[in-house]
């Protein structure tokens, strides 16, 4: 059996892990695009500050591919897919031929259209969402330099905590009103932008760049207020596309990702996909959505591995969750944030602090916790379950939260089950 | 694989198996040092039942689950299943994103002390003895495998 993997990131690794527990002969091999082995991917922003060394931006140790006879073709981009022959071509022409095939393929920067913005000419632009990037980043920075980032979601504030204390100024600019809009509700993101402003981060918000100055080098950036920042390092951090683009000219039925089923099958046979391509089923919203989300490119992965080599499962539930830092406040959050007005939200904030609690038909389904994250995975399993909260031992929104909220029997069960968590 | 299992009945919610978890972990080794001076946190998290009468307790830590959730969620790789089904956490490589606490069912994952790591039970491998078990004075913990558990639950 010859297996296929595009893509050396969580779902590629996860998968071809999974390949090698049912299948131990199959030939597994995986193509990357990008120059390193595979690689924490959130971490190039600590790769940037240099809290992590190169040695521990490793997803995997060294051995990794060896032990479990997994080929990896670095620095190889894959042109197109044949569904017909089986097979992939690379750039230059290259040939892999498959049984099964899983498309892996991420993610890119979203780099939106603005006046004079040439990513090819300018030099000093950058994206962040590559190892490379971060290398080529940190190689460009001074202590002179004056720092624009667009976007101020989950990329946009990594990227500027690396740079954080490494150069003069740094501005960030973000059409809506808020930070990290798309995950959080107007109160929590504000005790997070307040605690940022105190390391001299500057926000621009309800603002966007219409122009950009400058030839060879970008020297400045004209927002939609009027306002021209000085810049000489730009980031462009506004958002992820998924990388359809194989996948569609291979036939395959795409939307804004590639369509899956449960199992991670693709609308061609033998054809799997997982991770930040695809469209997920989102649980909450019982929609198809793409949830670009480390753990749940990891899970997809490792069940479209499992599907390929013989096994039949679903993948896990999905919903968004994130558990970020940001200048040492933790945010930890899963589910429906910004409630409608049928969701009960539960709250107890500080300047520093916030718990919130979204319950909704007697269901948690959604929280935020900032700098309060004792024991945050019983209220992701809440949701994940859609545990009716009138059938726990106490109210949720009452006190901390201990798996003394299940009933002894349930509790019991869950913690003598020698599966651990999966029951 | 052997994991630590609770038993509720016997528990008396003194907190010796915490304090012994502290010790096991620290630098020093020393009861006193590793619980007055090292700042260190338990792997073990006591929880308390209150009933109408009588106020329960019983110890919890890592399952160790079969396919553990903070491993696939973690963003560093730094947590992994060893070779005997021990879900350890590489120190060296972890961030601290608490990603694992985000997702662990059980709430047995938590931010250490130092805020550098997280700490988990890692059933005192390096120590040579799940040291809860051997100090807890009413056997309200024990290490058991799979078998075993499944007749004394």
């Amino acid at each position: 059996m010859k297996y296929l993997i595009i893509g050396n990131s969580a779902a590629g690794i996860n998968a071809a892990e999974a390949i090698r527990t049912n299948d131990t002969k199959g030939e597994i091999t995986i193509l990357s695009d990008e120059e390193f082995p595979a690689y924490g991917r959130p971490l190039i922003s600590y790769y940037l500050s240099g809290k992590v060394t190169a040695e521990n931006m490793h997803y995997r140790d060294d051995k990794f591919y060896k032990t479990r006879n997994i080929k990896v073709l670095l620095n190889s981009k894959v042109e197109n897919i044949s569904t017909k022959n089986k097979e992939t071509c690379l750039q230059g022409g290259k040939k892999f031929l498959f049984d099964k095939l899983l498309i892996a393929t991420g993610s890119s920067p979203f780099v939106p259209p603005i006046k004079n913005l040439d990513m090819c000419k300018q030099k000093n632009v950058f994206t962040f969402l590559t190892y490379e990037e971060s290398s080529s980043l940190k190689k460009a920075i001074t202590p002179q330099s004056k720092v624009v980032i667009l976007g101020a979601g989950l990329i946009g504030l990594k990227a500027a905590e690396g740079v954080f204390g490494k150069v003069a100024k740094i501005t960030i600019v973000d059409l809506a009103d808020r930070i990290l809009a798309s995950v959080l509700d107007k109160s929590s993101s504000k005790i997070i932008q307040n605690h940022i402003e105190q390391n001299d981060i500057e926000f621009k918000l309800n603002a966007s760049a219409v122009e950009i100055r400058g030839e060879n080098n970008v020297s400045g950036i004209v927002l939609s207020n009027g306002e021209t920042l000085d810049c000489d390092i730009l980031i462009v951090a506004v958002g992820v596309r998924p990388n359809i683009n194989l996948a569609k000219d291979a036939g395959l039925k795409v939307s804004k990702g590639i369509i899956v089923n449960e199992y991670m099958q693709t609308s061609a046979k033998d054809i799997y996909a997982a991770g930040d391509c695809i469209q997920s089923l989102d649980l909450l919203s019982n929609e198809s959505k793409i949830l670009a989300l480390w753990p749940n490119a990891s899970n997809q992965g490792e069940t479209a591995g499992l599907n390929m080599s013989g096994a039949k499962v679903k993948a896990p539930a999905s919903f968004a969750m994130n558990a970020i830092s940001f200048f040492g406040m933790q945010l930890i959050s899963a589910g429906i944030i910004d409630g409608e007005k049928t969701v009960k939200s539960i709250v107890e904030s500080s300047d520093s602090s916030l718990k919130k609690l979204n319950i909704h038909d007697d269901t948690l389904i959604g929280f935020v916790l900032i700098n309060c994250n004792r024991r945050a995975g019983i209220y992701t399993a809440l949701i994940n379950d859609r545990t009716k909260l009138s059938t726990l031992e106490y109210d949720i929104t009452s006190k901390d939260i201990g798996l003394n909220v299940y009933p002894k029997e349930q509790r019991t069960k869950k913690i003598w089950n020698s599966r651990g968590c999966n029951i | 694989m052997k994991r630590v299992y609770a038993f509720e009945s016997k528990c008396l919610g003194c907190g010796l198996c915490e304090v012994y978890c502290k010790t096991a972990h620290s630098k020093s080794k020393n009861i006193i040092k590793a619980n007055k001076e090292e700042n260190i946190a338990s792997a073990i998290i006591i929880e308390e039942i209150l009933q109408p009468k009588v106020t329960s307790y019983f110890a919890l830590q890592c399952r160790h689950c079969a396919n553990p959730k903070c491993v696939k969620s973690c963003i560093a790789g730094a947590m992994y299943k060893d070779e005997k089904g021990i879900v350890q956490n590489d120190k060296k490589k972890c961030v601290s994103c608490l990603s694992c606490v985000l997702v662990c069912p059980f709430g047995a994952v938590k931010k250490s002390a130092d805020g550098k790591a997280i700490s988990k039970c890692d059933l005192c491998v390096d120590f040579g003895e799940s040291i809860c078990v051997q100090k807890c004075p009413n056997e309200a913990v024990k290490l058991l495998d799979d078998k075993e558990a499944e007749v004394l639950q």
